[in-house]
């Protein structure tokens, strides 16, 4: 009996239940009900530099700005970068010109 | 509604839901052609009844999605974990059914051979097995059905139910006897032969 058994199950096994369309489309929907919903992200900051040295002083907008203008131009002036050195050295450098020619030659024994 | 073929063959289930999970339409198409047939086939055959099958298979599946997030590759079978889910939904049915009267006590192997007997009169080989199969113990029922019919090892039976693979085995052989107890005076009409 047991083989015929083993008969009816393997039966069993070639005939699945086959779900109506119905059933398939329920499944289907809840699907998309529990699908994950695409994060939208919030918009990143602006990576501004003079607005970073704004928050760092604590005041924004158009303060910010001219605030971080002055802390730049006053921070150039104490470090010199090599660039600035190299410009201000060459438009102050002190050259000596003779302006007015010396006569050693005329007393020039050699002559 | 028109449901095409699924096209992801290739893909594991694991990979399937992982796509699922990051908002891919079509893998959830595929998941549920490939995993709805063997849900419903196994709650069919442990509720006998066809309409509280297809709701257990539709509660076993949304059960699925929500878990999907949290799914982690690897750790476990995913038809193991559905067929787990499956068998306890069905056993909350049959709880509630039976309500006070626990259906291992019940002499269901004398209740269940007149519809045995019906099927076989419809001469439908199907429903007799569907019909034996309703008169055995409930936990006998799962054990066979995932078994013999839904062709699983007594190992992810063991996991499935919650018991260890002696008891599967113990439930299997005991339910195979009952069957065949079942049907032995049907041999004819099952189309077996004497011998």
């Amino acid at each position: 009996m047991h083989t015929d058994l083993n008969d009816l199950f393997a039966e069993a096994r070639r005939t699945p239940s086959e779900p109506s369309p119905d059933l398939l489309a329920r499944i289907m929907a809840d699907a998309e009900d529990n699908m994950a919903r695409p994060v939208t992200a919030p918009p990143a900051p602006v990576r501004s530099p003079w607005r970073f040295l704004g928050w760092l002083l604590g005041v924004s907008g158009a303060s910010a700005g001219m605030a971080s203008a002055a802390i730049a131009g006053v921070w150039v002036g104490f470090s010199q970068p090599d660039t600035v050195s190299r410009v201000t050295a060459a438009y102050w450098a002190v050259t000596s010109v003779e302006v007015i020619p010396t006569y050693d030659f005329l007393t020039d024994e050699t002559q | 509604m028109l449901m095409p073929l699924d096209q992801m063959t290739d893909v594991t289930d694991d990979a399937l839901l992982i796509l699922y999970a990051n908002g891919d339409k079509a893998a959830a198409r595929a998941l549920t052609l490939r995993l709805t047939p063997r849900v419903l086939g196994f709650a069919a055959r442990v509720l006998s009844d066809r309409a509280e099958a297809e709701d257990v298979a539709q509660e076993a599946m949304v059960r699925l999605w929500r878990m999907a997030p949290e799914w982690r590759q690897g750790e476990a079978k995913l038809t193991t974990w559905l067929y787990r889910v499956t068998a306890n939904l069905c056993t909350d049915r049959l709880r509630k059914r039976r309500k006070s009267v626990t259906l291992d006590d019940a002499p269901e192997i004398e209740d269940a051979a007149p519809s045995v007997e019906q099927a076989m009169m419809a001469g439908d080989r199907m429903r007799a097995l569907d019909a034996a199969l309703a008169g055995l113990p409930e936990r006998q029922r799962q054990a066979v059905v995932l078994r013999h019919i839904e062709g699983l090892g007594n190992d992810e039976i063991a996991g499935i139910m919650d018991i260890g693979v002696e008891a599967v085995e113990s439930l299997t052989a005991r339910g195979k006897r009952a069957l065949a107890a079942l049907l032995s005076g049907q041999r004819q009409q099952l189309g077996f032969e004497e011998g």
